[in-house]
């Protein structure tokens, strides 16, 4: 008997101890046992680090920084409710707490950026171990690093000092870090974008649409210029001037369509958008259209198929101070901005302006494929326009100033003197750039919050129907519109919760 | 009676004295004599046929036949052994004269001497030191429902059954001992004659079980190691009766209807006519001409609800044959089920098939197969769910304004009334949803098991299973132009179709060496054995839209196919095992039990592959010592002790890897470019998680067992609790897979059996109550509580509290709101009136200066059961019934069906809504002026007007039976019964027909455990009346 017990013992033994069985890994999911092993992995990693931009631009960025401005408001519906994280935005009125807030965008933007910082890190970190192609790898490279700059740029200046993470999370511990400096951000960034460039494609050879050597020089020349560094971004951005890129021959042309003129001669870094169920998608013009709005009513905005009602509250409406901030003859504001009359608007004047520019026929409702220009070369024109201006080298600027003011079919810039030059560069950003999510930061960066908010605001309480409210009792903006006003956005009350360090 | 004492004290008395003699001369006179007697019940002198009589210490054994009659060879001085399930065993010494005996055999009272099935292998239950019960066949039969869950309601101490959906084959919850998980799952792990299954135990035909244990503390359960945190439950199904060979046919029909009792009471037409010219009226508005006369609308009721419910019949088929004859030993269970249901167009079909077959090849060699398919076709609307998803909330609360039916006598396809009248959403006809819509599963599924056991020696059993599960289930759903289940979906809606396909293997062979043996009073039992045990699940689905044509939804009939909702996966996990029991007593009379189990589990991560889970018991019969033995009243006094660990491996298959989604793609120009990251994090130390548990009991047998009592205390630790632990998402992830925290449970359990009456008015009681609780002691450091939307789990307090804030009323006149914390801007007179608890001053919801707090407990203080059982001549009745107390329901659907805005129907109480201080109602409901801003704090704040008592005491079952004699000799026995099943439910809830809606799984992935007792209305579970007939050949 003995016998069989020692068979059965030693069978166990044989089969229990063998690791292999034990050892099962997703078979239809890719896990880190599999990945990052080829030049393909790391090419689809580095496309997984572009995806959260689609979020920031189409759902966040615009409610950030352009209608945190005075260029656009919100459209008040008074039958919908759940409007306060928009309007909050808008009002200079985000609720804070212990140095953090609860506004969901404000949240979101902060875990986007964090998305592709993490993503970026994955790969910087991990690139070096594999080996492949030099080229494709240094491309490859080149892209994580402007993509991580990218998002520490927007995460200094929405908050000044966050979490500076440069290497992938592995364990719980390492979830969080203390707070870096403004100064020590500025200076990874800086230190990230000049390793990025010589690695990066020209235009002419990258694929278009994905991070140039001309993207990340006018990156950096934007992180220069919002520090003062004037030099640096002359000297940064001036090698752009010559890299093929024009302005497109009309204002309209400079932006991208559904389909059509897509990263064109004038685009120096655009967000990219496909229309159709892929997910690829954005819909931000249909975010930006006043409300109710009807299915009649938006057709011939949008032109698809589908067209259906819309309610809700429609947001980065354009205010009267930016439709006033026009030149008399700008072809830009015909270009700019549309009007549209909505039947089922509480107000007397139905008429609502909307923005025009980045509205491009599609074929279906709410899908659109049109994308974002983030930076064209009538910006490098401005930026070189400013840098040389604030350098004192005003003849030179007033060139640049002048081929945009051009386009805009204006006779060239009156204004003469530093001072003044760079007051009219100022206001030609304004118009130029208008609904490109710059106001805000321009205000920001030329410390003129107290100067233009301010009044701003007061126009906008003394005059609620010129701002979209309708005459009902009660729809004028509420009791806290504009009592924070502030250069940084709150921290995230969810992340700051699961913090140690803010 | 006396008769038999006297034959018996005889035979004994003849016995002891012939013993005497054999021993004193010589064993070799011993002289083998042929016997042959005849096995009578005691009282009524019935025949016993099928009893078994062996003679004790020998091989040699036959069975009565169906007059009870037996012939046997024996020598004098050996003791007949008779038995029969049911009787007391009776022992008769073979005298000279044994030539004609009559052998009495007493109804037994109690089980003690009942062998029953214990985690590998069996006991005898005065021996067993866990804390097990056992259900028979016979207190199953008749019920007509379609699950085994559904006919234990009630009868379990320490187990909770709830049925929460009266979908047919769907939605019953069993919970042993209270235990849950934050995300590990809380169902037990199902044994079917040894193989633990993967898929649903309501796929298996209730008639082909034969008995039912359920194990509750750790040393009955910790066999099963890291699966049997959760209890475990062990199903045996049928064999044939030894010598014998029965054809049983069972057959019942009956019809199911929804009672009108506990039904939602809605508004009518014509009330709700008149709450929105209220409405319009209160405000100081214009009323909408449609509404200026409520009268209107008297006979143009629609109930929208009432229309979806129908008499639905239930009918099952049930053959039975079994046959074990010389070497073989076959059951074959053949069924058929066909259960519509009370919602139009479900039903659920079951074949099933069960061939059950052992096969003595030698003294020494057995080998034994069963196999069992099963094939369930099942169709059931999409009827549960939150508005807009599940179709029976959306037609309690579509205006009853609204006509189902068109003047031509066809179904409306859509309605919508003019803005003006505050109608936001449109309507779809729901009747068309229910009958338009397909939404069927049909199920294959095939059990296997086969074993070989070899005796090489007296005492040792050598023996290996295999055993295989296959699960083949296709889910088809087609949502044609015509129909949808949405709100506010046009008609023509766009046509989807999903097909989803999953194909589960799984199969385990196990090793097991057992020997047992007997030195004088010492008695052991070892065992020892090995298995390995794989699943694997093969995925496939195909979503597609946009029809042509409604009549072909085929795939290539699509013009989009989504490929967002077409997946195919593939799920899988290994488990390797090592165990070992030692049982001993002495003289069964002192117990004790050690067992462990190692699992290696593909689930765990690299670095803790293995857990190990041990488990000691001890058990004392005091009742054979001597201080006892003579007591008249105790005829039986066990108490026992368990101690002992068990696993929770449910936590999921590849957690402990980093995935990574290669579908995060991104565009470049026109061109799409696929792209890839790691979306979670990974955690080589990931394990199961563990419970330890001490259980102690009490078996009490009083006056001959006529009354019987258990009584058990338990407190178990459940730490390392799998959890997605949220991180901050400045790591790019969100959260973090850990073993974190502890859960405390205890409670006790209760139940008592008491034969009442005997002779021929027998009446015997079960009864059971248990008082189970826990308490969080710990989650993540850093983390005291987590919050759901209506729910927080918090350290110090049971899982998932309701959470909200406190209502206090309305305020009810201008003074009361003057001087009462409001909120600015929204509180008038006539809202509601909340708790200050902060105190300071507002009223406010979420953020710093919340207001919240714990509104109500969805866990009921205690529950019960009770069962009556009757025989009178030729007549047998059953009344089974359970109930819950304290136990408390979040009313959500209030947040549609008691929107003050007119935007939905309502529950007909606003009708006693806040209208002005003069007439402020009963406090329920407040104003409706003001609109959203207003009304919203009570709709949209989850406060403490939503959470009510829903205790209830639900009379389950109730069963007349009536069994024929003096049958035509084709027949062996004939009974015809009649049962009802859902009788009444006795409850003060009004929230709707179903207060077990309790423990639902609402869909936010963590199966209900984080947020329990959410009513959303569901389908209602109906009552059902049948007749039936059970013959045997």
């Amino acid at each position: 008997m003995k016998k069989y017990i020692l068979a059965i013992l030693v069978t166990a033994l044989a089969l229990t101890g063998c690791e292999d069985f034990l050892t099962v890994v997703p078979e239809t999911q890719l896990s880190s046992a599999t990945f990052f092993k080829n030049q393909t992995d790391f090419e689809q990693a580095v496309n997984a680090a572009y995806v959260p931009l689609r979020s920031i631009i189409n759902d966040r960025a615009w409610l950030l920084s352009e209608m945190h401005s005075d260029n656009t408001y919100y459209a008040r519906n008074v039958l919908f409710g759940a409007t306060d994280n928009q309007e909050d935005l808008a009002d200079f009125s985000v609720p804070e707490s212990n140095g953090t807030t609860a506004n969901t965008h404000v949240l979101n933007q902060w875990r986007q950026d964090y998305l592709i910082i993490a993503r970026t890190n994955q790969i910087l970190s991990l690139i070096d171990d594999v080996d492949f192609d030099a080229a494709a790898k240094a491309n490859v490279r080149g892209q994580a690093l402007f993509l991580r700059a990218y998002a520490y740029f927007e995460l200094v200046r929405y908050f000044g000092s966050v979490p500076l993470h440069l290497t992938p999370v592995a364990t719980r511990e390492e979830a969080a870090l203390p707070l870096a400096t403004e100064a020590e951000i500025y200076t990874q960034i800086e230190k990230d974008l000049v390793e990025s460039v010589p690695l990066l494609l020209k235009k002419a050879t990258q694929v278009p649409g994905r991070a140039t050597e001309g993207s990340a020089r006018t990156l950096l020349a934007n992180v220069y210029i919002h520090q003062k560094k004037w030099a640096e971004a002359e000297q940064i951005l001036t090698p752009v001037l010559s890299q093929g890129y024009q302005l497109m021959g009309s204002y309209e042309m400079a932006f991208p369509g559904n389909t059509a003129n897509k990263n064109n001669a004038e685009s120096v870094f655009e967000v990219q958008f496909l229309e159709g169920a892929a997910g690829l998608n954005g819909n931000f013009i249909y975010q930006f259209m006043p409300r109710p709005i009807s299915a009649a009513e938006l057709l011939p905005i949008m032109g698809t198929s589908n067209p259906q009602n819309i309610d809700g509250e429609g947001n980065n409406i354009p205010t009267p101070d930016i439709i006033a901030a026009y030149e008399e003859g700008d072809l830009r504001e015909a270009a700019s901005i549309g009007y549209v009359t909505l039947a089922g608007s509480f107000r007397d004047d139905k008429t609502y302006p909307y923005i025009k520019k980045h509205a491009k026929l599609h074929s279906q409702h709410n899908n659109t494929g049109t994308n974002w220009a983030v930076y064209r070369y009538a910006e490098v024109l401005l930026f070189m326009a400013e840098a040389l201006n604030e350098q004192g080298k005003t003849g030179e600027a007033i060139t640049f100033l002048n081929q945009v003011r051009q386009r805009a079919g204006l006779a060239a810039t009156a204004a003469a003197g530093q001072t003044e030059v760079g007051e009219a560069i100022f206001k030609e950003r304004r118009v130029e750039l208008a609904f490109e999510n710059k106001r805000w930061f321009d205000i920001v960066r030329t410390d003129r919050i107290q100067e233009i908010i301010v009044p701003y605001g007061q126009r906008v309480i003394a005059n609620p129907l010129d701002y979209y409210y309708p005459p009902i009792a009660g729809a004028v903006p509420r009791s806290n519109a504009f009592t924070n006003i502030k250069k940084f956005y709150a921290y995230p009350a969810s992340e700051s919760d699961l913090s140690p360090y803010f | 009676m006396l008769n038999y004492y006297q034959t018996c004290l005889k035979t004994r008395f003849v016995g002891f004295l012939l013993a005497l003699f054999i021993v004193s001369v010589s064993a070799s006179f011993a002289q083998s004599i042929t016997i042959s007697g005849t096995v009578v019940s005691e009282g009524d002198n019935e025949p016993v046929p099928g009893a078994l009589v062996s003679v004790k210490g020998t091989q040699k054994g036959t069975v009565t036949d169906i007059d009870g009659t037996f012939q046997i060879q024996a020598s004098v001085g050996e003791t007949l052994v008779v038995s029969f399930i049911g009787f007391t065993t009776n022992e008769v010494v073979v005298s000279s004269n044994s030539a004609d005996l009559q052998i009495t055999l007493a109804y037994s009272t109690s089980d003690l001497s009942e062998v029953v099935v214990v985690g590998y292998g069996s006991q005898i239950k005065r021996e067993v030191t866990g804390a097990i019960q056992t259900v028979n066949e016979k207190e199953l039969k008749d019920l007509p429902v379609s699950s085994v869950a559904q006919k234990l309601q009630g009868r379990l101490a320490g187990v909770q059954i709830n049925q929460t959906t009266g979908k047919p084959g769907q939605g019953m919850n069993v919970r042993i001992r209270g235990q849950l998980s934050v995300s590990g799952g809380s169902s037990p792990l199902y044994v079917v004659d040894g193989f633990p299954i993967t898929g649903d135990i309501n796929a298996i035909n209730p008639d082909e079980i034969q008995e039912i244990t359920v194990l509750k503390d750790a040393a009955s359960t910790s066999l099963y190691g890291s699966r049997a945190a959760n209890g475990v439950v062990l199903i045996t199904t049928k064999k044939g009766t030894k010598g014998q060979t029965n054809v049983n046919l069972n057959v019942f029909t009956g019809w199911q209807t929804v009672p009108e009792q506990g039904r939602l009471e809605m508004l009518n037409a014509e009330e709700f006519a008149q709450f929105k010219k209220d409405y319009y009226s209160d405000a100081g508005q214009a009323v909408p001409e449609i509404f200026q006369n409520p009268a209107d609308f008297r006979d143009q009721d629609n109930d929208w609800y009432g229309a979806m419910l129908e008499t639905a019949p239930i009918t099952s088929y049930n053959l039975t044959i079994t046959s074990n004859k010389e070497k073989v030993n076959t059951a074959i269970i053949a069924g058929f089920f066909d259960q519509e249901g009370v919602v139009r167009n479900t039903d659920y079909e079951r074949f099933s098939l069960r061939m059950n077959t052992d096969y003595a090849v030698s003294d020494k060699v057995n080998i034994g197969v069963n196999v069992a398919p099963s094939y369930v076709v099942d169709n059931t609307p999409q009827t549960d769910g939150s508005r807009g998803t599940g179709i029976l909330f959306n037609a309690l609360h579509t205006w009853p304004v609204m006509p189902i039916y068109q003047e031509n006598g066809e179904l409306t396809s859509f309605n919508r009334f003019p803005a003006n009248t505050g109608n936001i959403f449109a309507y779809p006809n729901w009747l068309r949803s229910a009958n338009e819509i397909t939404n069927e599963t049909k199920l294959l599924n095939v059990l296997a098991n086969t074993y070989l056991e070899w005796k090489p020696i007296k005492g040792l059993s050598l023996k290996t299973t295999f055993n295989a599960e296959l699960r083949n289930s296709n889910y088809f759903f087609f949502n044609p132009s015509t129909a949808t289940n949405q709100i506010n979906v046009a008609i023509p809606a766009v046509a989807v179709s999903i097909r989803d396909e999953f194909q589960d293997l799984s199969w385990l062979n196990e090793n097991i060496a057992t020997y047992g043996k007997s030195i004088g009073d010492h008695n052991f039992e070892a065992l020892v054995g090995f298995s390995n045990q794989r699943f694997r699940s093969d995925r496939t689905r195909i979503q597609a839209d946009t029809y042509a044509d409604d009549r072909l939804p085929t795939i290539q009939g699509a013009i989009n196919v989504n490929r967002n909702g077409s997946i195919s996966a593939v799920q899988e996990w290994a488990l390797t095992s090592v165990f070992s029991r030692l049982t001993y007593n002495y003289k069964s009379k002192y117990l004790f039990t050690a067992s462990i189990r190692g699992d290696g589990s593909s689930r765990f991560g690299a670095n803790n592959r293995w857990g190990v889970f041990p488990s000691t018991s001890v058990g004392w019969v005091l009742s054979d010592e001597g201080f006892l033995v003579d007591n008249p009243g105790i005829s039986f006094t066990k108490i026992r002790a368990s101690y002992g660990v068990t696993g929770n491996n449910n936590i999921g298959n590849y957690t402990q890897y980093a995935l990574v989604n290669n579908t995060i793609n991104a565009a470049f120009g026109n061109t799409v470019f696929p792209g890839a990251g790691i979306t979670s994090l990974n955690n080589s130390n990931l394990g199961w998680e563990t419970t330890t548990q001490f259980d102690i009991g009490l078996d009490l047998g009083l006056w001959d067992d006529r009354l019987t009592f258990v009584y058990d205390y338990y407190t178990k630790n459940t730490t390392n609790l799998l959890y997605a632990v949220q991180i901050p998402q400045e790591s790019g992830f969100t959260n973090f897979n850990d073993n974190i925290g502890e859960i405390k449970f205890w409670g006790h359990e209760f139940s008592l059996t008491s034969v009442n009456t005997t002779g021929a008015f027998r009446w015997t009681t079960n009864a059971n109550i248990s008082f189970n609780r826990n308490e969080v002691i710990e989650l993540a450091d850093g983390i005291d509580r987590v919050y759901g939307q209506f729910h927080i789990t918090q350290v110090g307090q049971p899982f998932g509290q309701f959470y909200g804030l406190n209502k206090l009323g309305n305020y009810a006149n201008a003074e009361d709101l003057a001087n009462s914390p409001k909120i600015p801007g929204r509180s008038t007179v006539g809202s509601i009136k909340l708790e200050d608890v902060n105190g300071d001053g507002v009223i406010t919801f979420g953020g710093d200066k919340d207001d919240r707090t714990i509104i109500g407990n969805p866990f009921p203080d205690f529950t019960y059961g009770i069962i009556n059982n009757f025989t009178w001549k030729n007549w047998d009745a059953s009344i089974t019934a359970s109930g819950s107390q304290g136990n408390e329901l979040y009313m959500r659907h209030l947040f549609s069906t008691a929107n003050l805005d007119g935007v939905f129907n309502m529950v007909s109480r606003v009708k006693d809504r806040f209208r002005s201080p003069e007439n402020p109602g009963d406090g329920i409901f407040g104003t409706t002026v003001g609109g959203g801003n207003v009304t919203g704090i009570e709709r949209d704040w989850p406060n403490s007007n939503f959470v009510w008592d829903a205790s209830y005491f639900t009379i389950r079952n109730i069963t007349v039976g009536y069994t024929f004699n003096n049958l035509p000799k084709a027949f062996k026995s004939a009974r015809i019964y009649g049962s009802a099943q859902n009788v009444w439910v006795f409850t003060d809830y009004w929230g709707g027909s179903n207060p077990e809606v309790s423990m639902q799984d609402n869909g936010q992935g963590d199966g209900g455990n984080l947020s329990p007792g959410i009513d959303l209305a569901g389908y209602p579970v109906p009552r059902t009346i049948s007749f039936g007939v059970n013959v045997t050949f």
